[in-house]
């Protein structure tokens, strides 16, 4: 993929992200039952829905997760075929994935895990590596604006962790390689009061023109600090209401009772 | 086993029967034709089959000059070279370590084929008396030269008490079928600490045998670490012996095998006495149809109250045809004791590679940082810094043989 002048002039038009008819199986299992979503550039989406709806299958399907099958649909990502690519791929494109529980890997050390994620992606799209100095600096001022502590990194990724320092250290990633998608799969869930401002902070100054979010989460309360533009209504395996952020206030207030209905027929 | 009728001897097995009646060992050789190779009938080498195994033996070494540098170079060391098993002129020691040669094997005899040829076959072994502590690391820089050869070699290193020291051995070969056989023995003595690292890098073609015993008296400290990364037959065989009180072992293994080679760490540990503890991590990893055994004991004595001794073996298969075996065995007689082990065996993690490669890691290189982090644990454990990185560049070596 390079950066014609052709799609540049595209790009102020063609969505960040598409999502068509979207039918994924998982296990003999349809989760995933016509997700219809589209994302434009600069635009802030949460999405809200019941456990098990299918929101986390949705976040995997995009970051390129095996064992989704999907039946039917098409994903777009700035109108390329995402299902197509693989998921170091995707990254390298800028979708990027704050996971609902981040993966512990021992032996790897946080470190040399950042370095060799933002090197892969500078290589992808043909950019030197970073040096030492450089890498150090940019890890410190991140580090920084979200108050994650700096020893951490010295640990293995994620190993013994706290919920909320996982959560700290996902969006610490998401800082540092910049990713024009970003999808955060209840970051606030495990963050106590203070943490939460801190990281919707720090999500706050990655808002941009050309940085598209989406947000999954349970509470309203995270939507007091990140104020979205659009909120959607997820109920098994489809998007069934779509509104601006009072949405989210009358959800909190009468919860999913209403969309059950729905689910049934 | 009794013997009825004497069996038939492979051309393996009759080389070598030529070959200790060569060397004067008649009552070795009687032995050995009445027995021949163990093969995976006897309980020990279930799973390594020598008779199958070993199609050739070369002949005996004859006696070269070692020139040349280090297959294995680790900056600051005291280095000494042993050419095709005859020690050559070592340098001055450091302070504290006396060197000199000793007629013989060191090993103590027990009743095991690659013991007792070791034994018959060693006619000369370097020995190491460390009276204090010593600095530097200490290298045994064994290498065979030349045409396929036969090589019985062996090591004393005798550590006073109170001393530290760390030595490591290596085996290194020229691109020939060659044989070795290094029988080392290391003891002890009250207080020392002692990191001990066996690494064979012999030749895809060769074949080695490696015997390390230690000897662990009261208080001591012993780090053992074998690496087997080279060789197309290779076992390790580790007998330890805790005889004093308080003392602790970290006994630390790594098989890596590739292609068709089979690589087999045999260990036996026998807490002998009250209080002493250990610990053994040994890790396997292989590729295209590589076969590795890891085979742990312990044992601990009727009055061998308090042990604590807890073994760990994994292994990473990194294709459809490679095996993994493993065979832990705790024999206990004493009863207040903590004793266990753990085996775990697959290939690498699909999580840990899909939350790497959605960081844009690309696939074969989250493949290597896992493969590394499965392997570091082992490397980690050397505190000297040289050496550590040393053993790292082995590893990388065999990653990127693999690429
Ligand atoms: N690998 C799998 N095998 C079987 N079922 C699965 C698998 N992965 C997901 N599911 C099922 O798919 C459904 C949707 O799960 P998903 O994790 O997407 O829900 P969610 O909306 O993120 O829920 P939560 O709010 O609790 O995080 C659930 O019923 C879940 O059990
Ligand atoms: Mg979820």
């Amino acid at each position: 993929m390079n950066g014609t002048a052709e799609r540049a002039e595209n790009d102020m038009t063609t969505p960040m992200l598409e999502i068509k008819n979207l039918h994924v199986r998982v296990e003999d299992q349809d989760i995933l039952k016509g997700v219809d979503l589209t994302l434009n550039r600069g635009e802030m989406h949460a999405i809200m829905g019941r456990n098990g709806s299918g929101k986390s299958t949705l976040s995997y399907v995009l970051a390129g997760k095996e064992d989704y099958e999907v039946t039917e649909g098409e994903i777009l990502f700035e109108g390329e075929n995402l299902l197509e690519m693989e998921p170091d791929e995707r990254a390298a494109a800028g979708v990027f994935l704050a996971f609902q529980y981040p993966i512990e890997i021992p032996g790897v050390s946080t470190m040399t895990f950042l370095k060799a994620a933002m090197n892969a992606q500078r290589k992808a799209r043909g950019e030197s590596e970073l040096s030492t100095p450089e890498f150090m600096k940019a890890v410190k001022d991140a580090s920084g604006l979200l108050e994650f502590k700096q020893d951490m990194l010295k640990r293995a990724l994620n190993v013994g962790f706290s919920g909320g320092e996982k959560k700290r250290a996902e969006i610490l990633q998401m800082a540092l390689l910049a990713p024009k998608l970003c999808i955060l799969d209840e970051t606030d869930s495990g963050l106590d009061i203070d943490a939460l401002k801190v990281v919707a902070e720090g999500v706050n100054k990655l808002r941009g023109p050309d940085r598209t979010m989406l947000i999954i989460t349970h509470y309203q309360r995270l939507l007091n600090y990140i104020v979205p533009d659009i909120v959607h209504v997820f109920s098994d395996g489809r998007v069934v209401e779509t509104g601006d952020k009072s949405l989210a206030l009358e959800l909190e207030a009468k919860g999913y009772a209403d969309y059950e209905s729905t689910d049934a027929a | 086993m009794n013997v009825q009728t004497p069996i038939r001897l492979t051309a393996a097995e009759e080389s070598l029967a030529a070959q200790l009646e060569s060397v004067g060992a008649g009552d070795a050789a009687v032995r050995f034709r009445e027995a021949g190779l163990p093969t995976r009938r006897v309980e020990a080498y279930h799973y390594t089959d020598l008779k199958v195994l070993l199609s050739e033996v070369p002949p005996l070494a004859e006696a070269v000059a070692g020139t040349g540098a280090p297959v294995f170079d680790i900056p600051g060391a005291y280095r000494i070279v042993v050419a095709n098993g005859v020690m050559q002129n070592a340098g001055t020691a450091p302070a504290g370590v006396i060197t000199g040669k000793v007629g013989g094997s060191t090993l103590t005899m027990r009743d095991d084929t690659v013991v007792r040829l070791n034994s018959a076959l060693v006619k000369e072994a370097v020995n190491i008396e460390l009276a204090g502590s010593v600095d530097p690391v200490i290298h045994i820089d064994r290498r065979t030269d030349g045409d396929a050869a036969h090589v019985a070699t062996g090591s004393k290193i005798t550590v006073a008490p109170g001393a530290r020291a760390t030595v490591i051995e290596t085996v290194a070969t020229s691109d020939a079928g060659h044989m070795g056989n290094l029988g080392t023995y290391v003891a002890l003595g009250e207080g020392a600490e002692v990191t001990h690292i066996v690494v064979d890098l012999s030749a895809t073609q060769a074949t080695q045998f490696s015997t390390l015993e230690y000897r662990i008296d009261a208080n001591a400290k012993l780090m053992s670490i074998v690496i087997q990364a080279g060789a197309n037959l290779a076992r390790a065989q580790i007998f330890a012996n805790f005889v004093g009180e308080g003392a602790h072992g970290d006994f630390f293994g790594l098989n890596l095998i590739d292609t068709d080679q089979h690589r087999d760490i045999t260990l036996d540990v026998t807490h002998g006495v009250p209080n002493t503890t250990s610990t053994e991590l040994f890790k396997q990893i292989g590729r295209g149809h590589g076969k590795g055994v890891f085979q742990g004991k312990i044992t601990v004595a009727k009055d061998a109250q308090k042990t604590d001794a807890k073994m760990m073996s994994q292994g990473l298969m990194l294709s459809e045809g490679a095996e993994i075996l493993t065979k832990p065995e705790l024999v206990i007689f004493a009863d207040d004791v903590v004793c266990g082990h753990g085996a775990t065996c697959g290939d690498l993690d699909e999580t840990w590679m899909f939350y790497l490669m959605s960081r844009g890691i690309p696939k074969a290189e989250a493949e290597t940082i896992l493969i590394r982090a499965f392997l570091e644990e082992i490397v980690d454990a050397v505190e000297d810094e040289a050496l550590g990185e040393a053993l790292s560049g082995i590893v990388d070596g065999w990653l990127a043989q693999g690429a």
